[in-house]
């Protein structure tokens, strides 16, 4: 009873108390994300190390890994965008296993991902040895980077796209058929339309986790410019020789990350806007 | 985004009692005898991974309450590391430029000891799919070579071979091994563990990485003699360390007959 008088005063210890330690929590996470990255672009500015961003190891890194993460989506987005609909709306035996097996890789530690990867894949692997046979190797390809990155970051996009779909209500997708469009079209008219926030959404965490992807490429994969290669993995081999140039690579991949953020954020604006 | 600040987080709430942990087993180590700082942070070359592990129990059976850590990665890693201030003793570099940077930095105590020798080998899957009876079949187009990354020493000295081998084998010979490389591993013994698993074809380790473990899926090339190196590798306190007393021991303890009979064990040559 006083609580709620001291509430519709609007002044309170308890309320002050709580709205301060939400500020300082909020200032304490910020900083504590915002003091490395600022370290690294001091850094880059003090040592001079902007040279390092035109080397051919950097270009090929960040070429492969935009060529990468491009096909990788292509393939989650078409392949993901489907199966997030049928767990969306369909009911079928064996669900909740499906459903927990999407989400197992996102648990899953990217160096487990990537040696279970290489024992499918591998020579001896259970996939690989037949291909073998056929004289078809994965592992140091681009196409093992592709499946690391497909394999760790499917789930983000799928989850938010489940999301998306069943928050479309059911009646407005009868509407749509009733008035004589077919399945497809009410979902490419109708369901995809109104859950694109949710897809947008999905589609950019599943490619910051797979620009991101490093233990499973390096174990699965490999590492050589411009074949498996990528920013992490470049990062992580300079290091051994050139520290700004792994300064460098990481301030690039940063703002490129920035970027991508911003423009995901504009998208989903626009979209929110047009539903208005 | 939000899933790595999660992460970030329950990763920061892991360490907090782990570091309780360690604070609590170092007083009761305190009952033990020695009090003060007992831990001994020793980093070395990955190659050494074995040798120094079983020294390490050794060690620790005769300095109770002494907590000996190791962390064992390539040496230009680990160089990397101390110069950006890592809380390490020791440091035990399987090549010489390694620690001569790192004394040219003062980041070490005193004068650097080579402890032991070690020589580079070919190794290829037990299988061995890509039929290499010889050092010269490296040249031959379509093997699967791995090769540790630029500037750790395995690496290096390999390219050093493969100059020498230019000279004797005739033009070429360098350039079509290293246009059969398919991937850079991180240290030597990744490299190796490629080649365990049977992924690749072919890579350049050291004598010593044809461990117990790896001896039946990994089959020995040897280099021929008059093309090999002779890797050295120094050891060394280091000078911010804040167990000199116990770093020095290290060291000693390495450098001892004892020591040298383990590291001998393992396939490495005695320094002296």
């Amino acid at each position: 009873m006083k609580g709620r008088v001291s509430r519709r005063r609007g002044f309170s210890v308890g309320d002050a108390l709580a709205s301060g330690l939400g500020v300082a929590s909020l200032a304490l996470l910020a900083g504590f994300i915002s003091l490395p990255i600022i370290s690294l672009v001091l850094w880059t500015v003090n040592e001079d190390s902007w040279r390092a961003m035109a080397s051919p190891v950097t270009r090929d890194a960040l070429l492969l890994s935009v060529r990468t993460t491009a096909i990788s989506m292509f393939i989650i987005i078409l392949v993901g965008t489907p199966a997030a609909y049928v767990l969306a709306r369909a009911q079928f035996p064996g669900k909740r296993l499906v459903d927990s097996l999407i989400d197992l890789p996102a648990v899953l530690p990217p160096s487990a991902a990537g040696i279970a990867l290489l024992l499918t894949f591998g020579r001896f692997g259970l996939v690989g040895e037949p291909l073998d046979a056929f004289g078809i190797r994965i592992t140091f390809t681009t196409v093992a980077v592709v499946l690391a990155e497909i394999f760790v970051a499917a789930h983000f996009y799928v989850r938010q796209a489940v999301v998306g779909f069943s928050q479309v209500r059911r009646d407005v997708e009868e509407a749509a058929m009733v008035d004589g469009a077919g399945r497809f079209a009410t979902f490419t008219k109708v369901t995809a339309p109104l859950a694109f926030p949710a897809l947008v959404a999905g589609a950019v965490m599943a490619w910051a986790r797979a620009l991101g992807e490093f233990g499973g490429t390096i174990i699965f994969a490999g590492s050589f410019q411009g074949v498996t290669q990528t920013v992490p993995l470049a990062i992580f081999s300079a290091l051994q020789s050139d520290l700004d140039a792994a300064v460098a690579l990481s301030v690039m991949v940063l703002g490129f990350a920035f970027v991508v953020i911003l423009a995901a954020k504009f998208l989903l604006r626009k979209a929110a806007d047009l539903e208005d | 985004m939000r899933s790595r600040v999660l992460a970030g987080m329950v990763a920061l709430c892991c360490l907090i009692p782990a570091s309780g942990c360690g604070v609590s087993s170092g007083q009761e180590n305190d009952n033990a005898g020695g009090g003060g700082d007992d831990t001994l942070t020793v980093f070395a070359a990955s190659s050494l991974t074995d040798a120094f592990s079983e020294l390490e129990k050794t060690f620790e059976k005769r300095h109770p309450g002494v907590d000996l850590r190791q962390s064992f990665e390539s040496s230009s890693t680990l160089l990397t590391q101390i110069q950006q201030g890592a809380p390490a003793d020791v440091f035990a570099s399987a090549a010489q430029e390694e620690m001569d940077t790192a004394a040219e930095d003062g980041l070490v105590s005193g004068e650097p000891r080579t402890f032991v020798r070690n020589r580079e080998v070919v190794m290829v899957p037990e299988e061995n799919p890509a039929n290499i009876e010889e050092f010269r079949d490296m040249s031959r187009p379509g093997i699967k070579l791995v090769l540790a990354e630029d500037g750790v020493p395995a690496a290096d000295y390999a390219l050093e071979i493969l100059g020498k081998a230019e000279s004797e084998y005739g033009d070429g010979f360098e350039e079509d091994v290293l246009s059969n490389v398919v991937s850079r591993e991180a240290d030597v013994r990744a490299s190796v563990n490629r080649v365990a698993l049977g992924d690749a074809d072919a890579t350049f380790g050291y004598a010593s990485d044809y461990t117990p473990d790896i001896r039946d899926r990994v089959k020995v090339i040897q280099i021929p003699p008059d093309l090999n190196i002779v890797a050295t590798y120094p050891i060394a306190a280091l000078e911010d360390s804040e167990s000199p007393e116990l770093a020095r021991e290290w060291v000693d303890f390495v450098t001892s007959g004892e020591g040298q009979r383990v590291m001998e064990k393992w396939n490495f040559e005695p320094a002296s």
